[in-house]
């Protein structure tokens, strides 16, 4: 109990344990969309869902903040690559932070004469081009890696050819003849479990945004299944912190 | 900005912001209805207020959790009166977040046939009790302090200089009185803590006590005290030597 204490008091755990149950619902919806009987679990889904929604983006107020100090932090970052790409991330994400405040304001009632679909549309972007900002930077990361461990195979190549102690080179040299690219990449990312789980979150994050700009349509339960992955992937690295990527 | 980022990743700081601001409401909206506002302005105040509060309610889902980890935590003090006052306050908060809990699951429609006015009152009857540990808590303390301020003070003889003086029952009742207003102020002056535990405690007794009928007072006067006790609990939370220990 005293582990859950210590996640809940920060906003961040508490916002992703609800974002999870929030996409859980979504996802629980969906299910039991496809099932006859009494329609009254769906209606208290839907509107648990609504609910939480909704709650969260009260409790979002304030977290535009948040991304300007994020960026102020990023722009020293000492790599080019990672300094753009985070930077432009964090700094897309406190427009997306503006677009849902107002679209708070006009939930709320206080700002009621905006178009509603015109912010969530500008609010749906900003999310967007963050996340390709952020996955942009996983790819580099990974082709990095993956550049690093070839160049480690060439090394021990030359000096020695038949040492098969080393686990990279069990993983490499076995796979060299045959297509090197997809095992090549599962090892790098197995130890890197930091970008393995950033690079997760991202993709699955991405479904949500695809699907409501019409880039790629899915259903509910994709999205709710992605959004209750990366809420998951969310809450582990702030239960434990050396897997969140730096 | 950073000092921003740093305290509203507190989840009770940013609860505590949220009380603030719908206690603000209140008074907003008791304000302005005494000045005779349109009733389009008091509904739109009055739906921000039921949002924050809504969304609040959300957000302290779990926290019965702390307030028993709290208590199992005061169980092992040494004084006996900090310990009993203290223990029974925190199980007295956690019924208290059970019944919010309870009347949030109501209110989002999970279990529709909860009679809300039941919970809200037995909610706000644990909240009293909580409230009434905690300034006997106060009491006790102060009655301590000025105990040993006042043991500190009698050998050097003041109160038998003045009592020479004393020549009426009444006039020496008075002087006494007097002496221990002295000495009160004293001790609250050189204990901010506990003043300011003092302050919010009474403030915030004005709330359940309205709410359950046995002292009614206004809804500007109720809006008043929570903003204030909210306030004083931000100044905790930012300056946490100001927080009464344990």
């Amino acid at each position: 109990m005293e582990a859950f204490v210590l996640f809940t008091n920060q906003t961040q755990g508490r916002d992703r344990l609800f974002r999870a149950a929030q996409y859980a619902c979504m996802l629980l919806g969906h299910v039991l969309e496809h099932q006859a009987g009494p329609g009254a679990a769906r209606a208290a889904l839907r509107q648990l869902e609504a609910s939480m929604s909704s709650g969260r983006k009260l409790f979002r107020l304030g977290n535009m903040v948040h991304a300007m100090v994020a960026a102020r932090q990023t722009i020293q970052l000492p790599d080019l690559v990672p300094r753009i790409c985070l930077t432009a991330s964090n700094l897309i994400r406190a427009l997306y932070f503006i677009c849902d405040t107002v679209l708070w304001l006009k939930s709320v009632g206080l700002l009621p004469h905006i178009y509603k679909w015109k912010w969530r549309n500008w609010a749906t972007k900003c999310y967007y081009y963050s996340l390709l900002m952020n996955l942009t930077r996983d790819l580099y990361e990974i082709s990095w890696l993956l550049e690093q461990a070839a160049e480690k195979e060439k090394a021990k190549e030359n000096s020695f050819p038949s040492d098969t102690q080393d686990q990279d080179l069990i993983c490499l040299e076995t796979e060299r003849q045959s297509q090197p690219f997809l095992p090549l990449l599962y090892c790098t990312l197995k130890k890197h479990p930091p970008l393995l789980l950033d690079t997760t979150k991202n993709l699955c994050d991405l479904s949500s945004p695809l699907d409501r700009l019409g880039i790629y349509k899915t259903n509910p339960g994709i999205i709710g299944l992605c959004g209750l992955l990366s809420s998951l992937v969310g809450i582990l690295t702030i239960a434990k912190p050396h897997l969140k990527l730096k | 900005m950073e000092a921003w980022v740093r305290f509203s990743a507190q989840s009770a700081a940013k609860e505590r912001v949220f009380r603030a601001a719908q206690y603000a409401c209140t008074l907003l909206g008791y304000t302005m209805q005494k000045n005779g506002a349109s009733a389009e302005l008091l509904a739109r105040i009055k739906q921000l207020e039921a949002h924050m509060s809504l969304g609040r309610k959300l957000f302290r889902l779990g926290n019965s959790a702390e307030a028993l980890e709290a208590a199992k935590r005061a169980i092992h003090l040494s004084d006996m009166v900090l310990r009993f006052c203290i223990t029974v306050a925190h199980l007295n908060r956690a019924m208290y977040f059970a019944c919010d809990n309870i009347l949030w699951a109501g209110k989002t429609g999970l279990v529709p046939h909860a009679d809300q006015e039941k919970w809200s009152q037995r909610s706000f009857r644990y909240y009293l009790f909580a409230l009434i540990m905690n300034l006997s808590r106060d009491a006790y303390e102060i009655r301590l302090l000025m105990e040993r301020e006042a043991s500190g003070k009698r050998p050097k003889g003041t109160e038998n200089g003045h009592q020479a003086q004393v020549d009426n029952g009444l006039q020496h009742l008075a002087l006494r009185l007097r002496i221990q207003l002295r000495l009160l102020g004293h001790v609250l002056r050189s204990n901010p803590p506990l003043l300011l535990d003092l302050v919010k405690n009474a403030c915030d007794i004005f709330i359940p006590l309205d709410k359950l009928g046995l002292y009614k007072t206004s809804p500007g006067f109720v809006g008043l005290c929570g903003l204030t006790s909210s306030i004083l609990s931000i100044l905790t939370i930012v300056h946490p030597w100001l927080k009464l220990k344990p």
